[in-house]
C-alpha cells in the first residue's frame, strides 16, 4: 500500500523540478499549478508526466513517510497549501472530523462513476461527499516455502519455533498489534485493557522469532534473504512475489485487516479546480490500471473499467488479485483516539525493547 | 579608537544572535512549554499545566529504554576511544604531508548523507552481501553469517558514524602536546608506557574528554541507525522521541523527553568543563 522508493522519488522530484524550470519559461497567466502530498513515489512519474502536458499544469510533488505526521502537517496549515492529498483511511475519519476536507464537485469529475462501490461508503466518507479511492490493500503473509519448514495458513504459526529469527514485521503498530487482536478474536481496533495485555504477552513470546521490523521497506529483508516470511502490507507482499514467484502468499486464516487510501481535496486547496481535473484523470480506466500496475504502488484495482488494461502478470499475482469471497468482511484500522494511539505505541515499545 | 573597533564587530554579529533567538531560542522555549502542558483528543495540545510528562519517566519501560539506549551510548564512546585514540596518536607521528591527507580522508565521508553510509554498511552485512559472498566463495561458513539486524550491527553502526569526532578531537590535543615533556619523562628514567600513561594521557586529557563529549551526546539519539542496522529492535532515547511525536500522538511527552536530554547534555558538558578546566565550548572541537 505505501512504501518509499528513494531512487526513483529523486528521479520523479528532478523531472519535476525540470519542469518546473520550463514552464517558469511561460506567461505567469498560463501557468496552472498543483500541489500533491503524499508518500514518496506514491503518485508514478509518468502519470505526472502525462496530466502535466495533457493538462498544461506544473505539478509539484511533496512527500512524508508517516500518516499522523501528514495529517497534522495539513492540520498546521488549515488544509491550505496542497491541493490533493493522499493517505491512510483512518487519518482521512479525523480530517473530515476537522473540517479539513473540501467536497468533491462531482460534475467535473465524469469518470467518477467508473469507480468499484466495494471500495466506496467507507466509516471515513459514508456518503462519498469527499474521497476518491486509491488503494486499497490488506496486511499479507509471504514466506519461502524451500527455507521454511512449517505449512503457514495463519497468524498464529508465526509463533512456530522453528522460525527462530526469521520474520520480517511492518514496523507499524496500528497494524501488527491489530492483525494479532484479530488472531485472538478481538477487533482490529479493541481498546479493553484486558485483550491488549493479552496481546502484549503474545508479542513478548514472538520477538524470539523476529528478525527485523521494518516500516517502508520490509520487502528488501525478504528479497535480501534475510528473513524468510515476513508479514507487511499487500503492495508490499505483491513486489516480493514479483521477484520470486517461487514463494507463497497467504490470506492469513484468521481474517484479515483492510486498508484503502484515498485521494481528497483540502478545504482550503489553493487550485481546487486543478485538482478536480486531477481526480478525473486518476479516474480514467487506462491512468487507473497503470498507476495500480506501477512497480511503486503496485496496489488493488478499485477501477471498474480497468481489467482490459490490467496485465497478465498482475492478474496472476496473488496479493493483487484477491476474491471477495476470501477478503470477507472487511475490518479497517479506525482512529482510537489519542490516548489508545498511545497506548498501542507503549505496548510496541515494550514489543522492540523486550 | 579601541572602542570604535568594538561597536563595528558587534554590529556583524548581531545577525548571528538574531539567527540563534529566532531559530534556536524560540523553538526551545516552545518545547519547554509544550512539556508543561496536556496532551489533546486528537492531536496537539491543550492549554492546561501538567508535571505528568515529567513523572510519566518514572514508568519502568522507559526506565529500560533509558538503561540501554544509556549502554548503547557508553559502548559506542568506549569503542570509540580505544579505537580513535591509538589512530589519533600515529597520525600525528606521520609526516606533515601524509597527515593532511589522513585527515582529509577522515573527514571526505561527511560530503556524503550519513544514510547513504549506512546502506554501504547494509550491502556489506547483508546476508547475500560482499562480506558473506566472500566467506561463502572461501568455504569458510556454509550459512550465510546473521550480521545484521542485531545488536553489535548497531554498535558498529554507531562506531563508524561517531569515530571521526573522537580520532579529531583526540588529534588536535596531541598535536598540540609538547613533545619535549615526554622525552625529558623518559630521560629520567620512565619506561615508554609509564611516560605515556602518566605524561601523554594526562595532558592529551581535554581532547579525549572533548572526544568523549561529541561521541556519547549523539549516539543516545541517531535512531536511524538503530532502525537500520538494528532492524528497529533496539530503541534508543531518539526513537522514543520520533514515537511519541508521530505516531503515539502525544507531543508534550516527547518534549519532556526532549528537555530530559537536553538536561543530561548540559550535564555532560558541565562535567567537560569541572574536568578540562576550559571555559568555552568552542574548545570541544
Amino acid at each position: 500500500m505505501r512504501r518509499t522508493f528513494t531512487k526513483i522519488g529523486l528521479i520523479a522530484l528532478a523531472l519535476v523540478m525540470t519542469l518546473s524550470l520550463f514552464t517558469g519559461c511561460q506567461p505567469a497567466e498560463d501557468a496552472k499549478e498543483l500541489v500533491i502530498f503524499t508518500w514518496e513515489g506514491y503518485v508514478p512519474d509518468d502519470i505526472i508526466a502525462e496530466f502535466e502536458e495533457e493538462y498544461g499544469v506544473t505539478v509539484t510533488y511533496n512527500y512524508f513517510t508517516n500518516p499522523d505526521e501528514a495529517l497534522q502537517r495539513l492540520a498546521s496549515v488549515d488544509g491550505g497549501e496542497y491541493d490533493i492529498v493522499i493517505n491512510s483511511d483512518y487519518t482521512l475519519d479525523i480530517a473530515r472530523n476537522e473540517g479539513l476536507m473540501m467536497e468533491l464537485d462531482k460534475s467535473k469529475i465524469p469518470n467518477y462513476e467508473n469507480l468499484n462501490p466495494v471500495y466506496m461508503s467507507q466509516f471515513y466518507d459514508p456518503e462519498n461527499k469527499y474521497t476518491v479511492p486509491y488503494v486499497p490493500g490488506t496486511p499479507l503473509i509471504i514466506y519461502d516455502p524451500s527455507r521454511v519448514d512449517v505449512d503457514i495458513t495463519g497468524y498464529a504459526d508465526l509463533w512456530d519455533e522453528s522460525l527462530k529469527d526469521s520474520i520480517v514485521l511492518l514496523d507499524y503498530d496500528r497494524v501488527i498489534v491489530g492483525l494479532f487482536l484479530k488472531m485472538l478474536g478481538y477487533s482490529i481496533n479493541e481498546t479493553d485493557p484486558e485483550a491488549l495485555a493479552q496481546v502484549e504477552q503474545k508479542l513478548l513470546e514472538l520477538k524470539p522469532n523476529v528478525r527485523a521490523l521494518n516500516m517502508d521497506t520490509p520487502y528488501e529483508t525478504m528479497l535480501s534473504g534475510e528473513a524468510t516470511v515476513g508479514l507487511m502490507f499487500g503492495s508490499q507482499v505483491a513486489w516480493v512475489y514479483n521477484e520470486h514467484p517461487d514463494f507463497k502468499v497467504v490470506y492469513p486464516k484468521e481474517g484479515m485487516g483492510f486498508g484503502i487510501d484515498c485521494v481528497f481535496i483540502p478545504s482550503n486547496a489553493p487550485h481546487a479546480d486543478v485538482a478536480h481535473e486531477f481526480l478525473n484523470f486518476i479516474c480514467d480506466p487506462e491512468i487507473s490500471a497503470r498507476i495500480s500496475m506501477d512497480e511503486n504502488v503496485m496496489a488493488i484495482n478499485c477501477n471498474l473499467k480497468a481489467e482490459p488494461y490490467l496485465s497478465e502478470e498482475y492478474l496472476n499475482n496473488p496479493a493483487l488479485f484477491i476474491p471477495d469471497e476470501v477478503l470477507g468482511e472487511k475490518e479497517f484500522i479506525q482512529d482510537i483516539g489519542a490516548e489508545y494511539a498511545e497506548q498501542y505505541a507503549e505496548i510496541w515499545n515494550r514489543f522492540k525493547q523486550a | 579608537m579601541q572602542k570604535e573597533k568594538k561597536s563595528r564587530i558587534s554590529l556583524t554579529v548581531w545577525p548571528f544572535y538574531i539567527w540563534t533567538a529566532l531559530f534556536v531560542a524560540l523553538p526551545m522555549v516552545y518545547v519547554v512549554v509544550i512539556s508543561f502542558l496536556q496532551r489533546g483528543a486528537t492531536w496537539g495540545v491543550t492549554a492546561q499545566f501538567t508535571l505528568d510528562n515529567y513523572l510519566k519517566m518514572i514508568d519502568p519501560m522507559y526506565g529500560a529504554i533509558f538503561l540501554e539506549a544509556l549502554y548503547v551510548a557508553v559502548l559506542t564512546t568506549l569503542i570509540t576511544f580505544l579505537v580513535g585514540y591509538p589512530f589519533a596518536y600515529y597520525v600525528c607521528k606521520l609526516p606533515a604531508r601524509l597527515r593532511s591527507l589522513v585527515i582529509l580522508l577522515l573527514m571526505a565521508p561527511f560530503w556524503i548523507n550519513s544514510l547513504c553510509r549506512l546502506n554501504g554498511w547494509m550491502i556489506l552485512l547483508k546476508s547475500n552481501g560482499v562480506i558473506n559472498s566472500i566467506l561463502q566463495a572461501l568455504g569458510i561458513v556454509d550459512e550465510p553469517l546473521k550480521l545484521l539486524y542485531n545488536f553489535g550491527a548497531v554498535i558498529v553502526g554507531m562506531v563508524y558514524a561517531l569515530a571521526p569526532f573522537m580520532i579529531l578531537s583526540c588529534y588536535n590535543s596531541i598535536e598540540k602536546m609538547d613533545w619535549a615533556v615526554v622525552e625529558a619523562s623518559r630521560d629520567l628514567g620512565a619506561s615508554p608506557f609509564k611516560a605515556f600513561l602518566t605524561v601523554t594521557l594526562p595532558l592529551t586529557m581535554p581532547g579525549i574528554v572533548a572526544g568523549c563529549v561529541l561521541v556519547f551526546v549523539p549516539s543516545v539519539g541517531l535512531f536511524f541507525i538503530s532502525d537500520l542496522m538494528g532492524g528497529a529492535k533496539t530503541v534508543l532515547i531518539g526513537n522514543l522521541i520520533r514515537t511519541e511525536m508521530t505516531t503515539a500522538r502525544n507531543w508534550p511527552f516527547g518534549a519532556a523527553l526532549s528537555m530530559m536530554m537536553l538536561v543530561v547534555t548540559i550535564g555532560i558538558i558541565w562535567v567537560y568543563k569541572k574536568v578540562s578546566g576550559s571555559n568555552s565550548l568552542g574548545d570541544l572541537m
